[in-house]
């Protein structure tokens, strides 16, 4: 019976759901190359030895040996595979990619999680200045208006935040080892335990309110006085309302968030992190942010560089209303058949009829419950 | 705004929770008064599902809901990789390795070990340097030393009770128990106002 199944965590894409999926990445496509972006494509089977820097238990990828007993993945990301092509064909940076395609990971069997994933983006490369950050978001918010997500929050952190204020506690390892992951994890009971040796230190104020340190932007720069002064981490912030600034002048009605207290969305991120969700939505609808040690040109130096990808998938379960759309079937003779098309091109979700006669023609529109006229556009009454 | 969604553990962790929710301002006359329902949004503000255990964190990661109350021996047992922000102080129990009187735990073989909890058992014993056998059992695993299925068993215990009764006695302690309220990551941005303050309330209740 096994010819007749889908394996788990997969299906199968038709009607409204291919076709908005197929438009939207046309779009975000369209959108970059009339940016000046170039396409990268990498195949879907790689060497796993090229996600090393992902967490392989989060990002679990399916796996095949080639012929020399090797191990090969369908590919969990999409980042790696493009610092693998940096990093050895010798390609001149900077450079400006735009791709398309899907990732697979291995998700709880049976939950209703899905292991193919299509995401569409960008990775700048050979950018250090913040305007590579900025021409992401720039990106990410422009797109997100033209696919009509009218509630989009566009969320702003930096991969280094956490790692450097714990460095500034007077904790030993296990003890900022500890911290962080009740931090990461949101575990409140064991976090309050955590940092109550720290009563006396002049950082106790801003631990308390740490795990709450997201949301609107002006609330989480309020709460962030109470840290005491640590050098690097007010270079990080002054980047980060810098950025609020050009996107509030560049955006004036988009909201914005800045998140402070999670851990970067991918381990391999180094700076300014960025998000993007709407209030319907069960996931994050792009993500992104800088990842300067992940790359080293052809001649072994570091690329600074900058990525952003869309949930292609989050996108159109969004867009999916479950309202029918209304479609039209046209009923023409062989001779008409010109006609027939020119009529197709003017009527919104029209096809041609393909039957020989008018009473094959009514079974076929009442079984797809669609409408049917004839060339003139006249409607065919049942 | 949107009500928040709340996926409650029916059976033992609903009857605990719910004197901690209304010490905390919400209303749980509905589920006080279910008879078979199993949805509940009458409340502007807030919506219930009761659901089983396991069930909790299939909602919580697919977004069905925002908030899941369920014990930390199925967040552990199932890798929950969402915010376990509150133990709520009910429901304590503990894990144990338990056997007859006749088992030997420091015998040379590879042990056969049942349990509900393969991934927690598994766990143990590779912190301790042993590979066992593991069965798992849905239910009654008290049974299986007895009948010869197992050479122990990986438990929860609350009181020891159904232990003795079964002429078991507890081996090793592992780690506790008790009922987590675990929120959806993104949930706790789409609703922060609200999750802060049911947070608070909460916290102030169970002291």
């Amino acid at each position: 019976m096994l010819n007749r199944n889908l394996p788990v965590g997969t299906r199968d894409e038709f009607g409204a759901t291919a076709q908005i999926k197929e438009r939207m990445i046309n779009q975000i496509q369209r959108y970059f190359r009339e940016r000046g972006y170039a396409k990268i494509t990498t195949p879907l089977l790689e060497y796993k030895a090229v996600f090393s820097e992902l967490d392989l238990k989060t990002y679990q990828p399916y796996q095949l040996l080639d012929e020399q007993g090797e191990t090969l993945v369908l590919r969990p990301d999409l980042t790696l595979p493009v610092a693998r092509v940096m990093s050895t064909t010798g390609i001149k940076t900077p450079v400006k990619w735009y791709y398309s395609g899907d990732v697979f990971r291995v998700k709880k069997k049976l939950s209703g999680s899905y292991n193919q994933i299509a995401q569409a983006g960008i990775e700048l490369i050979g950018y250090k200045s913040l305007k590579a950050e900025w021409e992401c978001l720039v990106a990410a918010v422009e797109l997100a208006q033209a696919l009509q997500i009218t509630d989009l929050k566009v969320e702003l952190g930096n991969a280094k935040f956490v790692p450097l204020v714990l460095a500034a506690l007077p904790l030993n390892e296990i003890e900022r080892r500890n911290l962080q992951t009740a931090l990461y994890a949101k575990d409140l009971s064991r976090y309050t335990t955590l940092i109550k040796p720290l009563a006396t230190s002049d950082f106790y104020p801003f631990l308390k309110v740490w795990p709450w340190l997201f949301g609107d932007f002006a609330t989480v720069w309020q709460q962030l006085q109470l840290l005491p002064k640590i050098k690097a981490v007010t270079a990080i912030c002054e980047e980060l309302k810098e950025t609020q600034i050009f996107l509030q002048q560049r955006f004036p009605q988009q909201q914005l968030t800045l998140d402070l207290s999670i851990a970067s969305p991918q381990t391999y991120y180094t700076g300014m992190i960025f998000r993007g969700y709407c209030q319907s939505a069960a996931d994050y609808l792009f993500s992104g942010g800088r990842y300067d040690q992940l790359l080293s040109s052809f001649q072994k130096t570091l690329q600074p560089a900058v990525g952003l990808a869309f949930s292609i998938d989050d996108l159109v379960a969004r867009t999916i209303t479950g309202k029918p759309v209304e479609t039209t079937l046209i009923y023409f003779k062989t001779s008409d058949w010109r006609q027939a098309e020119a009529l197709v091109r003017k009527i919104p979700n029209s096809s041609l009829c393909l039957a020989d006669n008018l009473k094959e023609a009514r079974r076929l529109a009442e079984t797809a419950g669609s409408r049917l006229v004839d060339v003139t556009g006249k409607v065919v009454q049942a | 705004m949107s009500a928040l969604k709340i996926a409650l553990t029916k059976g033992r962790t609903e009857q605990q929770v719910i004197p901690l929710l209304e010490a905390s301002g919400v209303d749980c006359t509905a589920i006080r008064h279910k008879e078979r329902r199993l949805i509940f949004n009458d409340l502007p503000d807030i919506h219930f599902i009761l659901v089983k255990g396991p069930d909790v964190l299939t909602y919580l990661n697919r977004g069905a809901v925002d908030i899941g109350i369920v014990g930390s021996d199925i967040l552990s047992e199932q890798n929950n990789q969402q915010y376990d922000m509150l133990d709520l102080g009910v429901g304590k129990c503990q894990f144990v390795l338990a056997s007859t009187p006749e088992f030997d735990p420091n015998q040379i073989k590879r042990k056969i070990i049942a349990t509900k909890y393969p991934n927690i058992t598994q766990r143990y014993f590779q912190k301790i340097g042993e590979d066992v056998e593991i069965i798992k059992i849905e239910g009654s695993v008290e049974l299986a030393p007895l009948v010869g299925l197992a050479d122990a068993i990986v438990d929860i215990v609350e009181t020891g009770t159904t232990l003795r009764e079964n002429n078991l006695q507890v081996y090793a302690r592992l780690q506790k128990v008790s009922t987590q309220l675990v929120v959806n990551q993104l949930a706790l941005k789409q609703h922060q106002t609200a999750i802060a303050t049911l947070i608070q309330r909460l916290s102030t209740a169970k002291q």
